[in-house]
């Protein structure tokens, strides 16, 4: 009985001690002090989440980007692409082809989900229309366990006006695969397969292919946060396309600036056509032979998921 | 004999340890910005903090992420544009609560904490007031402050100035259980 009295009083005062040594130890640890730790080993620890915002628009100056409109956005396009700068009809004369407008382009991108969207185009070149659904099937991962984001475009276009023998001969088809990577919060970078079918061929020429594969390859780089730089190609592998007949690889440059809900784009490219089924299938002006233009985009989102701010 | 003096021993000190701490892992913190143009607001609900009572130790940890914006264009220019979330993740604070409210009775005590505040990877030494409540074992701590964007270089370019506000009123309310070690 003694001997469990003196284990009780001998409990007593080393747990009283040792109370008072975590208490001095936590007085003592400056920094990393105990209630840090335990923070750091709650915190849902760099959970993988989907990279944002590789692009601030949806197109660039010829491709469309992995970038798909939100659920309930509504994004409206206005495109425009001037007259050539550098021939008897740019110069000064025509301030420089502002006088000429080669092709607008008006379209509208609903998003349906975050990650389908349907789109809706107009184009002054062929008075081509189009409608087309873009799927987002893969985003890239902060840590990396998907490198890149994967979308999906599929488009079909008609040409209302114009002599064609039947609806068919309207009707232009094209397929995408756009597969991007935001290197850093500045560089994004993308590369797409394109598949084109034009059921008559844009333009029409004898032995000019309905159909052909192409590659385009386009790139942001961000110099202030708001305001990017890009650059964006396409290669048809078409061989009636090719310099001998006048064909030239759409190229572009352009500078982008995102204002709230607007994103504008000016920017310089070869290519008259906006629609890629016209720049890819149909691009016959050359940088050498003074073929190029200026162009811009507006693109502004409106959001209807919230009227108000939400805010309780 | 002593075996049992071991284990109650063992059971003494970690539970003597353990009663003074306590977390909460949903902690609801809500950001408001007035401006002529439009209001702003977006919550995260899932913060994480822990509070010593010992001590007095507060610390806060939030992912800029789990802000969710009623539009979606305004949660990525959030992440993108003013917190670049993708350099810094969290947004945190590491503090001391001045005052040693009595834990063990009921009631609502006005506290101060100071600390450094951490946003955008800038810190900021700021004493913060709120409210802890106390009521049976549960602690709800709730504050309002204002955090100005500049003093954590938050840039808001001239063209939305009047959309965003200088200043953004932060609300905090969190719910602590006591700290259970596994």
């Amino acid at each position: 009985m003694k001997r469990i009295i003196t284990v009780f009083i001998f409990l007593a005062l080393a747990a009283g001690l040792k109370a008072q040594q975590t208490d001095t130890v936590k007085k003592g640890a400056k920094k990393e002090t105990s209630a840090d730790s335990l923070l750091n080993a709650m915190s849902p620890e760099d959970k993988p989440q989907d990279v944002i915002a590789a692009f601030k628009a949806s197109r660039l100056i010829l491709s469309p980007t992995t970038v798909t409109v939100k659920k309930n956005n509504l994004n409206f396009l206005v495109i425009h692409r001037f007259g050539d700068i550098g021939t008897s009809t740019g110069g000064a004369r025509t301030l420089f082809g502002l006088d000429a407008i080669n092709d607008v382009y008006i379209g509208f991108e609903y998003g349906l989900s975050d990650n389908l969207n349907i789109d809706f185009g107009r184009s002054t070149i062929g008075g081509l229309i189009e409608l087309g659904l873009k799927y987002a099937v893969l985003h890239q991962k902060t840590d990396n366990s998907s490198p890149v984001a994967v979308t999906l475009l599929g488009q079909t276009g008609v040409r209302p006006y114009g002599q064609f023998t039947t609806f068919e001969n309207r009707l232009s088809y094209l397929g995408q695969v756009i597969i991007s990577r935001k290197f850093t919060s500045a560089l994004s970078l993308q590369v797409s397969p394109v598949f084109v079918r034009d059921n008559t061929p844009i333009p029409d020429l004898p032995g000019n292919e309905q159909q052909f594969f192409s590659l385009t390859a386009a790139g942001r780089y961000k110099v202030t946060k708001g305001m990017s730089i890009l650059v964006d190609y396409e290669h048809p592998f078409s061989s009636f396309r090719s310099g001998a007949n006048g064909f030239s690889d759409p190229l572009g440059f352009g500078i982008e600036e995102q204002t709230g809900g607007h994103v504008f784009t000016i920017n310089i490219t070869n290519a008259r056509g906006i629609s890629e089924i016209n720049s890819l299938s149909g691009s016959q002006a050359s940088y050498g032979r003074g073929q190029f233009r200026l162009g811009f985009t507006i693109s502004r989102m409106f959001d209807f998921n919230h009227k108000g701010s939400g805010y309780k | 004999m002593k075996y049992i003096a071991l284990i109650l021993l063992a059971w003494l000190t970690t539970n003597q340890a353990g009663q003074d701490i306590y977390t909460c892992k949903n902690a609801k913190i809500n950001l408001y910005s007035s401006a002529p143009i439009e209001d702003i607001a977006a919550t995260a609900t899932s913060g994480a903090s822990v509070y010593n009572a010992a001590t007095g130790e507060l610390a806060f940890s939030v992912p800029v992420r789990d802000f969710h914006f009623p539009k979606s264009l305004m949660e990525e220019h959030f992440n993108e544009n003013y917190m670049e979330s993708d350099k810094y993740p969290k947004a945190t604070f590491k503090g001391k609560i001045q005052e040693h409210p009595d834990l063990s009775k009921d009631g609502s005590y006005p506290v101060t904490a100071v600390g450094d505040l951490q946003v955008h990877g800038v810190t900021q030494t700021r004493t913060i007031a709120g409210n802890l409540k106390v009521s049976n074992g549960v602690l709800t701590m709730t504050s309002e402050f204002m955090v100005k964007c500049a003093d954590h270089h938050i840039d808001i370019p001239a063209i939305v100035f009047h959309h965003i506000a200088e200043s953004i009123r932060i609300r905090i309310a969190a719910t602590y259980t006591a700290y259970k070690k596994q």
